[in-house]
């Protein structure tokens, strides 16, 4: 009894000693912390909460590329850009792209993550080559399929016996750049996909091959709804991609926008403002525009997703 | 516990504190020693935009200048051509840390701002190292000067150019005695010239290439025919559009016809129109920049200004011209040595005319060793018929009057719009970029937007 006792009065000691130590280690770990992510958090403060602020501000002045002295005119820009019918066509194309690649990729990528999953022979020369691509720089893959492309001596036109202009005529300029991106970016979903399939446990495919489930079955019953919060990342990332492209279609049209301004984009919109007419103030107005519907779509995307969970459960 | 770390974190700190500093110690012992080794007294910071063929022959001319001159060290720096270029002299010149010398385009010069962004030349010190307004065109010299000043000296004009292929054109009977091509006068008889070459053109061969689909040369090959025209732009106060429609329709035309009558190949719009050419196509409109190209695939051809169909002799020309961009303490030993460099590069452009510009510098034109040159001799006549854009703040070689009607010029020629409704779309957008207010100044080019 005596130890029990004794064990009484010790033990809330030891308790209180114990959640004094975790205190103590609670506090050192988040001093320990703050160090590691304050580099992150000063450059993201310097690079990015800042430029944020000071395009915000810039967004209501009529500030050149010189620097010079500005002068605030208010939300004159603002009005400006709902009647340029310029934002409106490079929105338009930004869109345009992201509504063609989207779908193309997340299917794309789900396919060939399939082969590369289930081929059993030379199972790494089929990741290296869906997922090198992506590895090169964006002027790299832009100008190899700009070669690919050429009217004349390009590989695409040759294999299929056609005479496509594809990057001279506004019909297929958009569609080009869409195809280079499929090979150069699909690399990124595929391997997400390919993560998540190897993540599938192999019992339920055992269990439902012992009911008698054939491979069809499998993919509709197990791999697909598996793959679902895949599926949705790999969209989300892919269009908040999508509509900030710029540099493939830049280089693929050698830094113009394109036949008739077929591939002018949101961005090289907002750049061509920005540095070629050195209007900086109306550039930032813009570019605050594209970041609020950016961060709508994310946002929405946000709520569907916890919509969709929250009616899950 | 968290001692160690702290330590282990301290001597990381330290470290790459040590590696950053000796890094900048490094850089700076660098710069130091390269001024130290040149032995010169003066250093000429000097930013252009030449890559490829062009670059060679600058930096060949720089280097000739260079054992000329030990006492001045050149610095040079070449930079991504296009509006980066123009983008970063501008953040120079106004941050105060701008080079002494630098390369623009002659069209840019108005909007880029003369006496702010850019310092006049001293032209009692240009003509100390030999380089006097006598020496020019004097077309090309006016557009130099901006309210009474000298902001650019001229290096070249560069040109489009009609290139043809000399053994096409003999077996199409379209070649003269002296080995030129027959002489062309007006759109009928250009048309005639295209329907016997493509008679004598092999199969798979579009006639001529002209950049069917590109915004830039559509844009450049209107302005040659306009100007045949004798159409204008602006009056002279730059208050009233006299841009004439119907002037404009019949450029538009002409231009369109060529596809339509089946002598370009959409296809074949871009860079593939040179390529055409080099495998027989007949005729290609390129820039002269293209003579090296075509020196080198060894083709027999021959290159005039674009063809005077509407019977004024008017080519499309741009100036490499030399600039000091703005220093708040310009003078002294670097200012002399970049007017002596300049002075000495428009001087010596012999070497600069391979790469196919004209030199600006007239003496130069009249020497045995240019004028042997082919097929430069044969199109140098270009510098006496120049078709420029205006002179307001928005022009300029890739400007922002050619990014906004360029694209219009390429919907004619294209189909996607019809001539005469394209002509009025060029002619609202020269109104509405009249009225515009350069971002530099706040004005319009009416009220002298630019020339602070």
């Amino acid at each position: 009894m005596t130890t029990t006792s004794a064990e009484t009065v010790i033990a809330p000691a030891r308790t209180r000693a114990a959640a004094a130590s975790a205190t103590v280690r609670r506090k050192q770990g988040f001093q320990h912390g703050a160090w590691f992510v304050a580099p992150f958090l000063v450059l993201f403060a310097l690079f990015v909460i800042w430029p944020l602020l000071r395009g915000l501000y810039l967004s209501f002045t009529d500030a050149n590329i010189s620097g010079d002295a500005t002068n605030f005119i208010g939300l004159d820009n603002y009005r400006e850009a709902l009647d340029d019918p310029l934002v409106w066509e490079s929105l338009g194309h930004s869109v345009y792209f992201t509504l063609l690649v989207v779908p193309c990729i997340t299917v794309l990528a789900f396919l060939l993550a399939m082969l590369a999953h289930h081929i059993e022979r030379g199972k790494w020369l089929w990741r290296l080559c869906f997922f090198a691509p992506f590895l090169l720089p964006s002027t790299v893959a832009a100008n190899l399929w700009q070669w690919l492309f050429n009217p004349g001596t390009g590989m695409v036109n040759h294999v299929f016996g056609i005479e496509t202009a594809w990057l001279t005529d506004k019909s297929y300029a958009m569609l080009a750049v869409v195809v280079c991106t499929l090979w150069w970016t699909v690399g990124f979903s595929f391997l997400l996909y390919l993560a998540a399939l190897q993540g599938i446990p192999a019992h339920l495919y055992e269990a439902a091959k012992l009911d008698g489930a054939n491979a069809w079955h499998r993919m509709i019953h197990i791999t697909l709804p598996m793959m679902r919060s895949i599926t949705g990342l790999v969209i989300a990332l892919q269009i908040l991609a999508s509509l900030q492209v710029f540099d493939q279609a830049v280089v693929m049209m050698d830094f113009l926008p394109g036949p008739e301004g077929s591939t002018r984009t949101f961005v090289q919109y907002t750049l061509e403002e920005g540095f070629t007419s050195y209007r900086v103030g109306y550039a930032s107005a813009i570019s605050i525009i594209f970041f609020v519907i950016i961060a709508a779509v994310a946002l929405a995307r946000m709520w569907l997703l916890r919509n969709r969970e929250e009616g899950g459960r | 516990m968290g001692r160690p770390g702290l330590n282990r974190r301290q001597l990381l700190a330290g470290l790459s504190g040590v590696t950053v500093a000796g890094s900048l110690g490094f850089a700076a012992l660098g710069t130091g020693a390269d001024a130290l080794a040149s032995g010169a007294d003066t250093r000429v910071r000097y930013w252009n935009l030449f890559s490829g063929g062009d670059g060679y022959n600058m930096i060949a001319m720089l280097d000739a200048f260079r054992r000329a001159n030990p006492g001045i060290d050149v610095k040079d720096s070449t930079l991504q051509w296009g509006s980066p270029f123009y983008t970063k002299l501008a953040m120079a010149a106004a941050g105060n840390r701008a080079p002494d010398l630098g390369v623009m385009h002659l069209g840019r010069v108005t909007g880029f701002s003369p006496g702010r962004l850019l310092d006049p030349w001293d032209v009692d010190l240009l003509a100390k190292y030999g380089v006097r307004e006598a020496d020019f065109n004097p077309e090309l010299w006016k557009r130099a000067v901006i309210g009474g000043k000298l902001y650019a000296l001229p290096l070249d004009i560069h040109v489009q150019l009609c290139f043809y292929r000399k053994d096409v054109l003999k077996k199409a009977g379209l070649l003269g005695d002296d080995g030129h091509i027959v002489p062309v006068t007006s759109v009928d008889e250009w048309f005639d010239v295209l329907k016997e070459a493509k008679k004598a053109t092999k199969k798979g061969l579009q006639t001529i290439g002209m950049w069917s689909a590109d915004q830039n040369f559509q844009w450049w090959f209107f302005v040659a025919f306009y100007t045949q025209l004798g159409g204008t732009w602006f009056d002279d106060a730059n208050t009233e559009v006299t841009f004439d429609t119907e002037k404009a329709t019949r450029v538009l035309e002409f231009l369109r016809r060529h596809i339509t009558d089946g002598y370009v190949n959409p296809g074949f719009a871009g860079g593939a129109g040179a390529e055409q050419f080099v495998n027989g196509g007949p005729f290609v409109w390129e820039g002269n920049w293209s003579v090296p190209v075509f020196d080198g695939a060894k083709i027999q051809y021959g290159a005039t200004p674009l063809p005077p169909v509407f019977g004024e002799q008017a080519t499309h020309a741009e100036s490499h011209s030399f600039v000091l961009p703005h220093q708040a303490d310009r003078g002294g030993a670097a200012n002399e040595g970049a007017h002596q460099l300049a002075a000495y590069i428009v001087q010596h452009a012999q070497q600069w005319a391979a790469g196919g510009h004209i030199p600006a510098y007239t003496p130069t034109l009249s020497t045995a060793a240019y004028k042997k040159m082919n097929p430069q001799s044969e199109y140098v006549s270009a510098m006496d018929h120049q078709a420029t854009e205006p002179k307001v703040w928005f022009a300029g070689s890739t400007g922002i009057l050619a990014q906004r009607v360029g694209p219009v010029v390429v919907s004619s020629t294209m189909g996607s719009a019809k001539p005469d409704a394209a002509a009025r779309t060029m002619k609202s957008t020269l109104t509405e970029l009249l009225a515009m207010k350069n971002p530099m100044d706040g004005r319009t080019a009416a009220q002298g937007g630019a020339v602070a």
